[in-house]
């Protein structure tokens, strides 16, 4: 069995990506399984997705926590802990990730260590379709090559499941050729799946009772969630030209994370640490006095 | 014959066993992990491709009570909830049972509030374990659609006429997308012959009442009991069921799920989409020589105790793993396995509680031979041991880390 785990951020197409995995594999005549999990729906969020290839019915189910291959969509989330992109990766695990620096340099940055392959998929969708969006297509390209699929299935897959979430067939077209780039250009690294080592038996703890003050869900120390930057969230983000902005506040009014202030000036102020980077200020700015930056990689934590 | 078979979730599945049972009326309300199996069935309704009716309730109380009285019109109902939306819906369960209109319902297993959270456990579906519904809990997304079509017959059989409920996991299989065969409609049909219940029927000009008052106890003692007799009624009306779906369909579900216990001395039960996970960890522990097996219980009420005893009678040790917590208690199903084992003269030498997986936590490898190991020194000793909390070491440092955050972390205002 091959187990792939997929980590990207809320919208960017994580699951999608997992499904084209499991639809190009149920088309080769392989048993399939694909599955998300994510917590209460928030775009930028970490979220996760797994499929299990095999020639067998598939035995395991939920999280896979010995991947052969992990695709990162997003580099940011290799640095966050509640993303846990590097849990059960040992030396036979390749990881992807989606960045445009070197497998060196990604080694030097981060705590990613062992099998890599890279490709600046992010770069690549923003120079053919000249705006951001869901990177699915590419993700399940790249894994789907990686995994040893076909190109055939791999497009077939594509159409199916960009189809199923309601796209356009120019758009899908557009996706589909893309997605077939980045399935030549990506590094193959060869897989090796099969048993691993046997885990250890769990170190079972009975928690002791505590006191209500702490043994019930609820939180005492104070609004601290905003100290909590969520910087690393972003690929790209949201930019003022103040000579464009006619003052309107739209940007304020729709920012899902209360990161927009208004200076005394009338106009509109980001707050980096709060802004996750969805873009949705964006795409209401009437006067496109919003832009986009890519964040530099690494530079926004 | 077309068996072809393609990729769907859980929800999907379920959605396809309404489809496939060609019901009359789907009162709904969202809740996730559910929302996706009305959605679709809204689609099919707008779309024609399912000639029923569909209505949005405000709220499942609403929901299952009209469920009950569209059903009492001689209707096919489905309707779909899952966690607090069952809760919700508490008081009209026990109601519609003892109307006995044989509808079905799928809840899709999710842990309760407090805390609120949207992964799965079974306290959901087993707090409605003594309202007089029937309960078949499905493994895999296949089983969930021939679910759907056993319960409709089980259900409609006037032997039994009671409302059935089909649980799935929330997330490992509601969201969870596996290769399913759906059955051919002219398959269906033969399984399932078109609804036509003698004691149902409400219509304007032949106006009767269902569920009247009763005082004094001995009337109600009577109809009380007539709902177990027709659940218990249920244990062959399912036997049945099963041996003609396999007939027709080709796939087999007796009520309860042996694997690997021919020469196994430790057995573990289990329920639901986890359950496969306990088969592969049978299936590891086996390589290394633990001759170990696993029950699966498919069938909850009625409660199949005489298959039961047959399957775990003369073990060396049984774990039940329950994915529910009764405060006060412990696990639930444990003692439901231990009640029908007492009288057995080869009853196991130990009987072992491990309670796992609630919230959705992950039931893993190293969790999995712990309970091995756990039942096969129980098994030994000839003492059972529980309820074992499968909770880690490095969870509860995690924990002591989210504590820290939530109480003590100040913002330095
Ligand atoms: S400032 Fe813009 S990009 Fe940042 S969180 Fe708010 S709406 Fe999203
Ligand atoms: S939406 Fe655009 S124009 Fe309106 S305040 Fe924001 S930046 Fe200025």
């Amino acid at each position: 069995m091959l187990s792939i785990r997929f980590h990207g951020r809320g919208g960017q197409g994580a699951k999608t990506a997992s499904r084209i995995v499991g639809t190009a594999a149920f088309l080769e005549g392989f048993t399939a399984q694909d599955s998300p999990i994510y917590g209460a729906e928030r775009r930028g969020a970490p979220v996760a997705a797994f499929t299990r290839i095999a020639k067998k019915p598939i035995r395991e189910r939920g999280l896979i926590a010995r991947p052969d291959l992990v695709v990162v969509a997003d580099a940011s989330l290799i640095g966050d802990p509640s993303a846990r992109v590097l849990d059960g990766v040992d030396e036979r695990t390749v990881l992807f990730v989606n960045s445009p620096l070197t497998p060196d340099q990604l080694r030097a940055r981060t705590s990613v260590s062992g099998r890599l392959t890279v490709l600046d998929l992010t770069d690549l969708a923003l120079k053919q379709f000249g705006k951001r969006g869901a990177i699915s297509a590419l993700l399940g390209a790249v894994a789907g090559r990686l995994a040893g699929l076909r190109p055939e299935s791999i497009r077939e897959a594509i159409v199916r499941e960009l189809t199923d979430l309601g796209l356009t067939a120019p758009v899908i077209e557009r996706n589909q050729a893309l997605a077939m780039q980045c399935f030549e250009a990506v590094q193959p690294v060869t897989l090796e799946p099969g048993p691993r080592a046997p885990v250890p038996s769990a170190q079972l703890r009975t928690p002791t009772y505590d006191p209500p003050t702490r043994g019930t869900a609820g939180i005492t120390a104070g609004p601290n969630s905003a100290i909590r930057s969520v910087s690393g969230w972003r690929t790209f983000r949201p930019v003022l030209r103040p000579d464009l902005c006619n003052g309107c506040w739209l940007c304020f009014a729709s920012c899902p994370e209360g990161a927009i202030t208004i200076k005394p000036d009338g106009k509109p102020a980001v707050y980096y640490p709060h802004c996750k980077g969805c873009l949705d200020c964006v795409e209401v700015c009437p006067t496109d006095a919003m832009t986009v930056e890519r964040e530099p990689e690494g530079a926004n934590k | 014959m077309n068996q072809a078979s393609q990729m769907m979730t859980g929800n999907l599945a379920a959605a396809w066993g309404a489809r496939l049972a060609d019901v009359d009326y789907v009162p709904a309300f969202p809740i996730t992990p559910q929302t996706e199996i009305v959605e679709t069935l809204s689609k099919w309704c707008a779309g024609g491709e399912l000639n029923a009716r569909f209505v949005t309730l405000d709220s499942e109380h609403s929901m299952m009570t009209a469920a009950g009285a569209a059903s009492a019109t001689g209707a096919r109902v489905f309707t779909a909830t899952s966690s607090q939306g069952l809760l919700h819906a508490f008081e009209v369960l026990y109601t519609v049972a003892g109307w006995r209109v044989p509808f079905v319902l799928v809840n899709v297993s999710r842990a309760l509030a407090s805390p609120i959270t949207l992964e799965p456990d079974h306290n959901d579906v087993l707090a409605a374990r003594d309202s007089g519904f029937l309960q078949i809990h499905a493994e895999t997304c296949q089983e969930v659609v021939d679910s759907i079509l056993m319960a409709y017959r089980i259900a409609e059989d006037p032997r039994v006429c009671l409302p059935v409920m089909v649980n799935l996991d929330g997330f490992v299989l509601s969201f969870t997308r596996e290769p399913v065969v759906l059955p051919e409609p002219a398959m269906v049909h033969e399984f399932l012959p078109p609804f036509r219940p003698a004691h149902l029927g409400f219509k304007a000009s032949a106006p009767h009442a269902l569920g009247t008052a009763v005082v004094g106890g001995s009337i109600y003692t009577y109809f009380r009991h007539q709902i177990h007799l027709a659940s218990m009624n249920g244990l062959a009306v399912y036997d049945e069921a099963a041996a003609a779906f396999e007939r027709i369909c080709g796939r087999r579900y007796a009520a309860i799920d042996g694997y690997r216990l021919d020469d196994a001395e430790d057995v573990l039960v289990m329920t639901n989409a986890s359950a496969s996970k306990g088969k592969a960890a049978v299936d590891a522990a086996r390589e290394e020589g633990r001759r170990v097996g696993l029950l699966r219980l498919r069938l909850i009420r009625p409660w199949p105790a005489e298959a039961i005893r047959d399957a775990l009678q003369g073990r060396r040790a049984v774990a039940v793993l329950d994915q529910n917590l009764a405060p006060g208690q412990g696990g639930i199903l444990f003692q439901e396995i231990a009640a029908c084992l007492y009288h057995e003269a080869l009853r196991p030498r130990a009987l072992c509680s491990f309670i796992g997986g609630l919230g959705g936590k992950n039931l893993s490898e190293g969790e999995f031979r712990a309970i091995f190991e756990q039942t096969a020194e129980a098994g030994v000793r000839g003492k059972g041991i529980g309820p074992v909390l499968l909770y880690t070491e490095a969870e509860h440092r995690e924990m002591q880390q989210m504590q820290y955050l939530a109480h003590e972390l100040k913002t330095g205002r």
